[in-house]
């Protein structure tokens, strides 16, 4: 797992720079929007596709880059993540939990936007993606250019993968 | 005391906006929710409005357009994008549309307080 070369040249960002990116990012969201601080585990170790009582939130860049962001984790820290930001007690997968992981893909999308495009006329995000299930696997067909940052809080794991092309 | 209206497809951050504004201890009387600028253009049709905080990136009616038919129908109501969409030339349309500022995701209550003090 690798930045594509394309985007390091485009960018002028090494693969560790636009990881170190992702980490503020999803550190400044978590303490202000989740109430939660995060500890990473750069770099991912070994590959991840295949996810079990999970939930994974997405969004899509399109434009002068194109990609995924996507957050990856555990239903039972989704239930976690979404009371924390509702400020309610939430115990079941819905609507409530699609939301709040849909949303911070989009918050983290949004940054990683910012990074690519000052004006951000030239990128359009889409609207969040969710897939949530007890078996699911993700596969890319191009697995080596994704970053991927393993994130914990309290023991429990979750990732974060950022695929990106430059058109 | 002011009433708001917050325009943001995620129930979510309706909800985070809304407890970070009673937070902030800005005054705020009601609180009127819509999840994109279609609901948000129905909303100010039966309800008195003093501020709008709208997202930009939604289904049906994104927020800029949102903002263009707010003053297209003549309504000069404060509207404050909460986005993460923050690239300068995005601001500059949201500006240039009608928006009076911009707020970024993520935020603190203390953000929205510096930005929608001198609004409330």
């Amino acid at each position: 797992m690798t930045l594509n070369a394309a985007v390091q040249e485009a960018t002028h960002l090494r693969e560790d720079d636009m990881a170190r990116h992702v980490i503020d990012a999803t550190k400044e969201v978590f303490s202000t929007m989740v109430m939660m601080d995060l500890e990473e585990s750069y770099p991912l170790q070994e590959s991840v596709t295949h996810f079990h009582c999970s939930i994974s939130g997405m969004v899509g860049m399109a434009g002068s880059y194109t990609g995924i962001l996507a957050v990856h984790c555990p239903q039972s820290f989704a239930l976690r993540i979404t009371s924390n930001m509702l400020g309610m007690d939430v115990e079941e997968m819905g609507d409530d939990v699609n939301d709040a992981l849909g949303e911070i893909a989009n918050m983290l999308g949004g940054h990683v936007k910012m990074v690519l495009s000052k004006g951000g006329m030239d990128i359009n995000l889409s609207i969040p993606t969710i897939i949530s299930g007890e078996e699911y696997s993700i596969n890319s067909m191009a697995e080596s250019d994704t970053v991927v940052v393993p994130f914990t809080h309290e023991g429990q794991r979750f990732l974060v993968s950022l695929k990106l092309h430059k058109e | 005391m002011a009433n708001v209206l917050i325009v943001d497809d995620s129930s979510t951050m309706r909800k985070i906006i809304s407890r970070s504004l009673r937070q902030a201890g800005l005054p705020v009387d009601d609180i009127y929710e819509a999840g994109d600028g279609i609901e948000g253009l129905s909303a100010l049709g039966d309800k008195k409005v003093d501020l709008i905080l709208s997202d930009i990136n939604m289904p049906n009616m994104d927020g800029l357009e949102f903002i263009k038919q707010v003053r297209a129908n003549g309504n000069s109501v404060p509207i404050v994008m909460i986005t993460t969409e923050g690239g300068e030339d995005i601001i500059k349309e949201a500006i240039s549309s009608g928006a009076s500022a911009s707020i970024k995701k993520p935020f603190t209550p203390d953000q929205l307080n510096e930005k929608l003090g001198g609004l409330l």
